[in-house]
């Protein structure tokens, strides 16, 4: 008897706890709400935690920084522990400062790092509906929306299998998580997010 | 006749064997075999920020190496971001290519790493010879039938030189050793311009 109360109690809280497909009005809201926030958006200033999870490790290999933003593409990620790397993504180009070593990459003429480009500002923003490219799922979970988005490009597909962003109740993205085809991520999740702080160009130098 | 006889001796003294090339004092010993510790701990992730200079390109990234198992490791390199950039497992002596991104997908280049990280990852090596060379120990070994030569100073192994026709071909460099963790890596490749740098993170 005492196992059924067991088992009875972990099923009520799995419940409480497990995310529900979202209906299609609720799907609509969100969508609306996610686009209406990524228009008016145009700068982004966070914090971010990486989590790279790979299935045979004993932890995620946690490396953090800060993130900004400004429309209409620029974006510089820059990692401060447990090692000193920033990426800035600028007038085609990707410019890494590698401990101070620094070196760029001409994406203009590459179309995977074009389109991935296009995916982290998209990402940020939360505006990834795309229905040619992504197949889409809505859930909702607590009092968040939890969003997966499937690459339809099949050579795109190889590298991320889906994306899985979740949004706070005020359509911001809280959570990006990037799942490759081994079913590892990596799982970024933002905090101290400021919209429309002023940020000056100078902030987006490599 | 004198500079022919000079010059034969120069000609032997440029073929001698790596040994004695570097002045080491051959020693007799009762030991067998020598443990390389650095990736042998199943309980322990070893995570590196890694820089790999391959001729002009270089790929900077985190360098994940684990003891799955007796005999199984897994190494894997992702960028900074954490994509993927390849994905090797030794299991057993053999080696798969679990994934890899096409600009690196060059059998020369897989080959190079291949033997590289087997050298990383061999834990017991069996002594051919024994040498020394001031206060530093220096074993002769075999990995893949190639003459490997390990320095050990001070209980800790600090270099693997990989010798071809009683050359240098390849250096592993280990410094800012912490017991059994290697924090600082580097292997110089002296054939081919290719460098891997590891720094313990």
């Amino acid at each position: 008897m005492r196992n059924i109360t067991v088992y009875l109690f972990l099923f009520l809280v799995s419940v409480a706890h497990a995310q529900t497909s979202m209906s299609s009005t609720e799907a609509h809201a969100l969508k609306t709400k996610v686009k209406e926030r990524a228009a008016i958006t145009k700068t982004i200033s966070s914090d971010f935690i990486q989590y790279k999870h790979l299935d045979f490790l004993n932890n995620d290999i946690e490396t953090s920084g800060k993130l900004i933003f400004k429309t209409p593409d620029l974006v510089k990620w820059e990692y401060m522990k447990p090692f000193k790397y920033s990426v800035l993504f600028k007038d085609d180009k990707l410019y890494i400062n590698d401990e101070g070593k620094k070196s760029d990459i001409n994406i203009g003429s590459n179309r995977l790092f074009k389109q991935l480009n296009t995916l982290i500002i998209n990402s940020v923003k939360g505006d990834m509906f795309n229905a040619a490219e992504f197949s889409i799922e809505y859930f909702k979970k607590d009092n968040y929306s939890l969003v997966y988005f499937s690459p339809k490009d099949k050579k795109f597909s190889k590298y991320i299998k889906a994306f899985h962003i979740t949004f706070n109740s005020e359509g911001d993205v809280i959570e990006v998580k990037m799942i490759e085809s081994s079913e590892d991520y990596t799982k970024i999740v933002f905090s101290n997010k400021f919209l429309n702080k002023p940020l000056e160009d100078a902030l987006f130098t490599p | 006749m004198r500079y022919l006889l000079l010059s034969f001796c120069l000609f032997f003294l440029a073929c001698g064997s790596f040994p004695k090339k570097q002045h080491f004092k051959i020693e007799n010993t009762s030991k067998t075999s020598i443990h390389n510790p650095y990736f042998s701990n199943k309980t322990i992730d070893y995570i590196y920020k890694a820089n790999i200079d391959v001729y002009k390109k270089s790929f900077s990234g985190i360098l994940i190496i684990k003891k799955i198992d007796n005999q199984h490791h897994r190494i894997v390199f992702t960028t900074e971001m954490g994509n993927k950039l390849f994905d090797f497992s030794f299991i057993k002596g053999e080696f798969n290519v679990n994934f890899i991104i096409d600009e690196m997908n060059k059998s020369i280049l897989i080959n190079i790493l291949k033997k590289d990280f087997k050298v990383l990852i061999t834990e017991q090596l069996k002594i051919n010879d024994t040498y020394t060379l001031d206060k530093t120990n220096v074993f002769e070994s075999e990995i893949d039938k190639k003459k490997h030569f390990f320095f050990i100073a001070n209980n800790q192994l600090n270099k693997i030189i990989r010798i071809r026709n009683g050359k240098e071909k390849v250096v592993f460099l280990f410094t800012q050793i912490n017991d059994t963790i290697a924090n600082n890596i580097q292997i110089l490749h002296y054939n081919i311009k290719l460098n891997i740098k590891l720094k313990s993170i």
